[in-house]
């Protein structure tokens, strides 16, 4: 395969999980009982051959850096690399804090990789995707940017400000706008771009000189009508992790048996950093029934429909239903949790009953004692 | 200053032989347990707790997998300057020729050069095929504190049972003044552990000598011991409480696994001040699918429960399908048991396959079923 640098990109501002991202980015969130939602992305980054990795953040540095750290996510650590980066100077405001600034910051970095090409993944995304074949693909249309991107059916429902794409007949992109849920049939935007090292230093360069507060993205719009900008289908299960009811329904939906087959089998790898967390005790009555559970938990109540953390303890009586109980939270006895995010480290003792909506699930807060 | 260095040598070239088809291909300390973990890691994370860094692994029967098992140290934290995890197989010397370890104490005899060049000051003997958790550290300020040349693990155990064990005779300061192995009428119930604390250079001129004598088995309870007592050398007891289990056959591996259900706070794996290191598998986390049915049981990542699961141990990416009914039974690594398969007091061995329907074991049998290939396959001729 051809020399790529992968760049490991941060969410827009509009994104927000509610609390999740208080304390940390979204790349780093729990995910999936053992995961982080940036594990899907990086090990599709090692999966597909590429070594040469740049995380970027905006802020909350902490978590992504011991993660990575630890996770190495399987690469050669001799050859490869794995390098965590972010704007050097405090931005004046959030605004400013976008990834154009961010690759600014650190071109030096990005000129100095032996990279013929950059493949730029947004880590708030998650989904399979072999990068070569999107790259060979890429290499063989003689594309410009080639845009990796989902047909969906439910864009009124899920993908909500994600950017959508209109093609013409050639699947040139013709326009880029955001889906704000008015159609059930959009083009949804993956926001993978593969393109030149040589192309995406430019844009970078060009952008910064039309505005401060321009996005890659935004930079991708003005090049439609000069360069050959293609779309590359995806298939299989996408999820974008930008609302706290997308971090609940994905985590609700890859927990079934299939989508989560697809998501995690042999020889698609997701690597994650391990805990050493004992494997889970089920006590007396414990039992869990259509969930995935972490290892290191301690189940006496009854787990339905769920996405169990590392570590969590659920004591006797307790029922959890329908619901994603992030790593080391405590549920007490005879608590009744349904459609809820219940946060790390949070301890649910005294309030008998949280319940949310499919619509719109309750949150409880990290390190709260309720 | 510089901390005079305790040397770990775990004794892991025993054939294990009372395992059966367990050991037929890997040595005993890299058997699975305990649902994610291999025998030895208790041994290794234990140095690794204690903060010794240099551990040597003396290995001998079907190796391969052990080898480079304990190799990466990096696993239990041990790949630090100046430590490390050493394998140390009988190796073809310059002077000597290629010699298979005879017994406990040659293999060390045969490895003084490592010693020599790790400057041990201590050496601290282990077994690699011991489930318990112990602060090495503590063993070796007693050791220094009560001045001994030796210092041995013991452990309190019933007196019926102790005609079982190498049993130590102490006086009312905790020396040993007799060592008896398998007494038929014990004076004492503080069996040995296997573990002991060497000052170095004593040992080393013990092992040089014994190394000479054509009688000696080269055993440290059988010569290496005696010979100290016999010399008047001063022996210490160190005494040990908590949980420690010897797994040597298919009943007490078996037990071991169950005391994590049945006895968890004897041996508390949640304990997070004193985690068992292990190769972390990657694997989904474990998913339990709507026809799963837990009463009890320790489950780890990557399994898939949709049947009934009563009062069991399974370990990673094993599979129970619909309808299944796994009881009181251990199940090792990447076994499946088909739909509606009947397990009663088995243990399963890694990646066995069983298919639908097969019943196997017996809820009244003292013993418990050791389910191989073979099994599988003989039991689906009849």
């Amino acid at each position: 395969m051809a020399r790529v640098l992968g760049i490991l990109n941060f969410e827009s501002n509009e994104a927000t999980l509610g609390g999740l991202n208080d304390s940390r980015t979204i790349s780093a969130v729990s995910f999936l009982g053992r995961y982080r939602i940036m594990d899907f992305q990086m090990s599709n980054f090692t999966n597909s051959g590429i070594d040469n990795i740049q995380i970027y953040i905006k802020n909350f540095p902490r978590s992504v850096i011991e993660h990575v750290q630890h996770t190495n996510y399987n690469i050669n650590s001799k050859r490869g690399k794995i390098h965590i980066l972010h704007g050097e100077k405090p931005a004046i405001s959030e605004l400013y804090n976008n990834d154009i600034a961010s690759f600014a910051a650190n071109m030096q970095y990005i000129e100095d990789s032996h990279a013929e090409y950059v493949i730029i993944a947004p880590s708030h995304f998650v989904y399979i995707q072999d990068f070569s074949v999107m790259l060979e693909h890429h290499i063989d249309s003689g594309n410009d940017i080639t845009i990796l991107y989902q047909s969906v059916s439910n864009a009124k429902d899920s993908f909500i400000m994600c950017d959508a794409l209109s093609f013409d007949d050639d699947k040139y992109v013709r326009d880029i706008t955001k889906n704000l849920g008015k159609y059930k049939n959009r083009d949804i935007s993956l926001e993978c771009y593969c393109l030149s090292k040589k192309l995406f230093i430019k844009l970078v360069e060009e952008a910064q000189e039309t505005s401060s507060l321009y996005w890659f993205k935004d930079a991708l719009v003005d090049k439609i009508d000069t360069l050959k900008i293609q779309g590359y289908a995806h298939r299989g299960y996408a999820a974008c992790i930008n609302s706290l009811k997308a971090y609940y329904d994905t985590s609700m939906q890859i927990r079934t048996s299939k989508i989560l087959h697809e998501m995690i089998s042999d020889n698609w790898p997701i690597y994650t950093m391990t805990n050493d967390s004992c494997p889970t005790l089920y006590r007396d009555e414990g039992k869990a029934v259509n969930s995935i559970v972490g290892n290191g938990c301690e189940i006496e109540g009854t787990v339905i429909n769920s996405v169990i953390g590392r570590g969590v303890v659920i004591k006797k009586g307790s029922v959890i239903k329908d619901s994603v109980v992030l790593p080391g939270a405590y549920i007490n006895k005879d608590v009744y949790v349904e459609n809820t995010v219940v946060d790390r480290y949070a301890d649910v003792t005294h309030v008998k009953e949280i319940k949310g909506s499919l619509e719109n699930p309750a949150y409880v807060k990290r390190r709260d004692h309720i | 200053m510089k901390q005079k260095k305790m040397v770990a040598m775990i004794l892991a070239g025993g054939r294990g032989s009372r395992l059966f088809e367990l050991t037929k291909k890997v040595a005993k300390p890299a058997v699975h347990f305990g649902g994610k973990y291999r025998i030895i890691d208790f041994a290794l994370s234990n140095c690794a707790n204690s903060h010794i860094s240099t551990v040597g692994v003396l290995v001998q029967y079907e190796s391969i997998l052990l080898n480079s098992y304990v190799a990466r140290d990096h696993l239990w934290g041990l790949d630090i300057a100046g430590g490390g995890v050493f394998v140390l197989p009988p190796r073809e010397k310059a002077s000597s020729g290629l010699d298979l370890y005879q017994g406990t104490a040659d293999a060390i005899t045969q490895n003084l050069d490592f010693l020599d060049q790790e400057d041990a000051e201590y050496v601290l003997i282990l077994s690699g095929d011991h489930i318990y958790k112990m602060n090495y550290e503590k063993m070796l300020r007693k050791h220094i504190e009560s001045g001994a040349d030796a210092t041995i693990a013991v452990i309190q155990v019933p007196i019926k049972e102790a005609s079982r064990f190498g049993i130590m005779n102490c006086d009312k300061d905790d020396r040993i003044v007799e060592f008896e192995e398998k007494p038929a009428e014990p004076k004492s119930d503080l069996a040995s552990m296997g573990i002991y604390i060497f000052t170095y250079k004593t040992l080393r001129k013990y092992l040089t000598e014994d190394a000479k004598n054509e009688n000696s088995s080269h055993d440290f309870g059988k010569d290496i011991i005696p010979n100290y007592i016999n010399d008047g050398l001063k022996l210490q007891a160190y005494r040990f409480e908590g949980y420690w289990k010897d797994v040597g056959t298919i009943d007490s591996l078996w037990e071991a696994n169950m005391d994590l259900l049945d006895h968890t706070s004897d041996l508390n794996l949640f304990d997070t001040t004193w985690k068992i290191y292990t190769d972390d598998a990657n694997t989904c986390p474990q998913y339990l699918g709507e026809n799963a049915v837990i009463h009890n049981a320790y489950i780890t990542q990557g399994c898939e429960v949709d049947g009934e699961v009563e009062h069991s141990v399974l370990f990673t990416d094993c599979l129970i399908k619909n309808g299944a009914k796994v009881k009181d039974s251990v199940v090792m690594n990447g076994a499946v048991v088909g739909e509606g398969a009947k397990l009663d007091r088995c243990l399963v061995m890694d990646d066995v396959k069983i298919p639908d329907g097969m019943v196997l074991g017996d809820p009244k049998s003292e013993k418990i079923l050791l389910v191989t290939r073979q099994t599988v396959s003989k039991a689906g001729e009849k």
